[in-house]
């Protein structure tokens, strides 16, 4: 008898939260995030970006504080700022002048000083920077969807179009215009598609916490399999799996999703990393 | 080695590379190459020798076009492939022997359609013919380095190129590699394609047809019996020449530059 | 001037200077060695051991110390992978434990001072956390002096530093255990995510500025207290963030430093593109 309470339970844990417009909509935007994080995290992961998507993410914080308090669209303010960034540091690591981890740590910090200060003592933010750092549950309107919407395709069209592309200049810098590659013309849109991917996921995971999403899931998707497609399939699949249980597990425990994702992610990752030395040690 | 269903090769006389007083540099900085001359015609090797940073690269970019050309002409005649070193290429990519092989294909396959069946044969065919065959599914960086050298000469034979140029190709192969590179650039100079061969060995660059000389500028060019005497090695070389064997050998010393 | 009246400021004026040049002077070498993420991913990967200290009601020192050495560990454990590479695996490492600290921090019941961890307390600087400055900041100073032979060693001629009896992996973990302690003197001032600003951007404007590594250390640490001056001064006259005044501060820097002494264009090498100069 008690079993079967136990297993009511459990699926009413996983029930209850969906029968609630605002999870429902959450829901919807992880499913479809967790589409653009996932195809596009892989490349990511490939491409050795991660650090560098994790600064575009913490880079729109400015541009997340003002947003509302000038009346522009968060996204459109995200994307500015996270534009911004990306040519400011184009800029400074053009020719060697600084070298690309220095002018990333500068940028960084920079965005992070000027949001801490826009949103303490400028617009009075408050309790509103919670938010826009970790992410949130409730804010995810229809435009966050329709973004994501746009997001998913994107990155759906942009693999099966430039996944060969990006695949020969990773592997081979040097060879790839040889081959008729169109290096430059697809790192430009591939760093597009990341800004764009970032601007998506800031509502559900927040500012600080965008590799959650773009770059956890498709490396745990690395450590299982060696064959691209794969590859992008479990990332999309992890990384659906991982939005949705850190959604549920931040409604039951009244926490920010970002966070609430971040842990399952890393959990997931550290024990397939182990069971992975388990395995080359028998 | 050569299978049967290896592609036509091109006429002699499609092939050819005419470079005529080049000159390229890196933006306003210093001069990375000066005065170049040389032609090599269809079924001709060229071995281009030199140190580090003696133009070697630079005189490639420039015939693969990613550089312009600041003084000076280089001309090529038919296609033109790149086979690079393989310490270049990432070994943790998810790329098995025939992905990277496919990429020789690239150029002629447009965005929207995946790689046609007939550059797939052609793929495996490659790999046949640098040994490879039963390797196809390997993934790249489990090979050895002698192995994955051979992958990148099967891409550019999917290119099919009238002119190739190879850097190095002989640098930390195994003996097994590097009788089958070998024998696949005979091959490959007999179908009438130009090589262009960079290389920091001496004895190697005796093997050809012809040597260029390259040290920031043109020292020599010509064939090896007439070119490569010890005058021109130490313009080539600066004082980095040892001679073994009583003058008969000659030996450059490598130094490793390490930027920070 | 007013700022040296108030005992409060007075205690954060001492410590951001000497912050200043302690992590302006560790910053040189940090940077000549391209360890920028590891300053980062530590500075990030401690905010657990910052937030169960202030759960606990302990020291923040002691959550900080605890924190660095547990996000040291994991993230060296996480740099030797070979399978998705260095840089992702201690990416996921990063972000898994910052989102911890932050799951810790956030949930319901709990003071809220996630915003002085993140961000820094600077006005609340007790005169134990300026004793701990001072003690920190001047064993970071003396092993920087003692070390500057070895430290040279490793960075401009690693293949001849062993013939001098130096090895350079050790020289560059002596070099991220003094980079510990400073992040761990600096985060009750200035945040964990703000003190990356004083170990970077004083000692990038210095490297531009300085000929010699020597010249570098010393342009670097005046140039870190210099900022936090600025900083501090700047926070009470605008009535803005004291920590995040000092991080603007000491980027303003560095913007003149850029802007007075541009760096001529790399002489060799083909342009590549912002992916490639990224991803290595």
């Amino acid at each position: 008898m008690r079993t079967v309470f136990d297993k009511l339970a459990v699926v009413r844990w996983l029930t209850d939260p969906l029968a609630i417009p605002f999870m429902q909509r959450a829901l919807l935007a992880t499913l479809l995030l967790a589409v653009a994080a996932g195809l596009l995290g892989t490349w990511v992961v490939l491409r050795r970006l991660a650090f560098f998507a994790h600064a575009a993410g913490t880079a729109t914080f400015p541009g997340l504080v003002v947003a509302g308090p000038l009346g522009i669209a968060a996204p459109l303010a995200a994307l500015g700022a996270g534009l911004g960034f990306a040519g400011l540091l184009s800029r400074m690591t053009r020719r060697g002048a600084t070298s690309a981890d220095a002018a990333t740590g500068l940028l960084l910090t920079a965005a992070l000083a000027l949001g801490a200060i826009l949103a303490s003592d400028v617009y009075r933010s408050g309790a509103g920077v919670d938010r826009l750092l970790f992410g949130t549950l409730l804010g995810l309107g229809d435009g966050d969807i329709a973004l994501a919407v746009a997001a998913a395709a994107a990155a759906l069209l942009a693999t099966a179009a430039l996944g060969r592309t990006w695949l020969a200049t990773g592997f081979d810098p040097a060879g790839a215009p040889a081959l008729g590659v169109r290096a430059a013309h697809g790192d430009r849109l591939l760093l597009g598609l990341l800004a764009l991917t970032v601007v998506a996921v800031l509502p559900a995971v927040g500012a600080l916490l965008v590799s959650t999403l773009l770059v956890v899931p498709a490396a745990t998707a690395r450590l299982l399999t060696g064959s691209l497609g794969a590859l992008l399939a479990a990332a999309v699949a992890i990384a659906a799996a991982e939005g949705v249980g850190g959604l549920l597990l931040a409604y039951h425990l009244d926490l920010p999703p970002g966070p609430a994702i971040a842990v399952i992610g890393g959990g997931v990752f550290a024990i397939v990393a182990l069971g992975g030395v388990v395995r080359t040690a028998r | 080695m050569s299978s049967p269903a290896a592609p036509p090769a091109p006429a002699a006389a499609a092939s050819g590379v005419r470079v005529q007083g080049l000159s390229a540099s890196y933006g306003a900085a210093a001069i990375a190459l000066r005065d170049v001359t040389f032609a090599a015609a269809g079924g001709q090797a060229v071995a281009v020798l030199g140190p580090n940073g003696g133009g070697k690269t630079t005189l490639f970019r420039v015939l693969l076009g990613e550089l312009p050309a600041a003084t000076g002409s280089a001309a090529v005649r038919g296609t033109i492939a790149y086979v690079p070193q393989t310490e270049r290429s990432r070994l943790d990519f998810p790329v098995s022997a025939l992905d990277v092989t496919l990429m020789g294909a690239y150029a002629r396959t447009p965005w929207y359609r995946r790689v046609a069946a007939r550059d797939r044969a052609l793929g495996r065919a490659a790999l046949d013919r640098v040994g490879l065959a039963d390797s196809s599914g390997t993934r790249f960086g489990a090979l050895s380095g002698g192995q994955r050298q051979r992958v990148l000469i099967a891409r550019a034979l999917v290119q099919d190129a009238g002119v190739l140029l190879l850097d190095e190709p002989f640098a930390g192969v195994d003996r097994t590699s590097e009788e089958a590179i070998l024998s696949i650039l005979d091959e490959l100079r007999a179908e009438g394609r130009v090589l262009l061969i960079a290389t920091h060995d001496v004895e190697q660059a005796r093997r050809w047809d012809r040597v260029l000389c390259l040290a920031g500028t043109q020292i020599a060019y010509g064939p090896p019996a007439d070119t490569l005497t010890n005058a021109v090695l130490e313009g080539t070389y600066g004082a980095e020449i040892v001679m073994l064997d009583c003058g008969h050998r000659a030996v450059a010393i490598q130094h490793h530059s390490h930027s920070h | 001037m007013d700022i040296l009246s108030s005992g409060l400021l007075q205690r954060a004026l001492l410590e951001v200077v000497i912050l200043g040049a302690t992590c302006g002077a560790l910053g040189v070498w940090l940077l000549q060695l391209h360890h920028t993420y590891a300053a980062e991913s530590l500075a990030h990967a401690m905010l657990p051991g910052l937030v169960i200290a202030a759960l606990l009601g302990a020291p923040l020192l002691l959550g900080a110390a605890g924190g660095v050495l547990v996000a040291a560990a994991l993230i060296a454990l996480a740099a030797r992978d070979t399978r998705v590479g260095a840089e992702v695996a201690v990416g996921v490492t990063v972000t898994t434990a910052f989102g911890l600290g932050a799951v810790l921090a956030l949930a319901p019941d709990v003071p809220a001072r996630l915003g002085e961890l993140l961000f820094g307390d600077l006005l609340g600087t007790s005169t134990a956390d300026l004793v701990a400055a001072c003690v920190l900041g001047a064993c970071v100073g003396l092993a920087l002096c003692a070390g500057h032979r070895p430290l040279a060693a490793a960075v401009f001629d690693p293949l001849a530093a062993p013939s001098l009896g130096v090895r350079p992996a050790r020289v560059e973990l002596a070099l991220l255990a003094l980079l510990a302690i400073a992040v761990v003197a600096a985060v009750q001032g200035l945040g964990n995510l703000l003190v990356l600003a004083l170990i970077v951007a004083p000692a990038a404007a210095a490297i531009r500025l300085g000929q010699t590594v020597g010249r570098q250390i010393a342009l670097a640490a005046a140039l870190g207290a210099l900022a936090g001056l600025l900083g501090l001064v700047a926070s009470a006259e605008l009535d803005i963030a004291a920590g995040a005044s000092v991080a603007l501060a000491a980027i303003a820097l560095w913007v003149i430093a850029a802007l007075l002494a541009p760096k001529p264009a790399r002489a060799a090498g083909a342009p590549r593109s912002l992916v490639e100069t990224l991803g290595g």
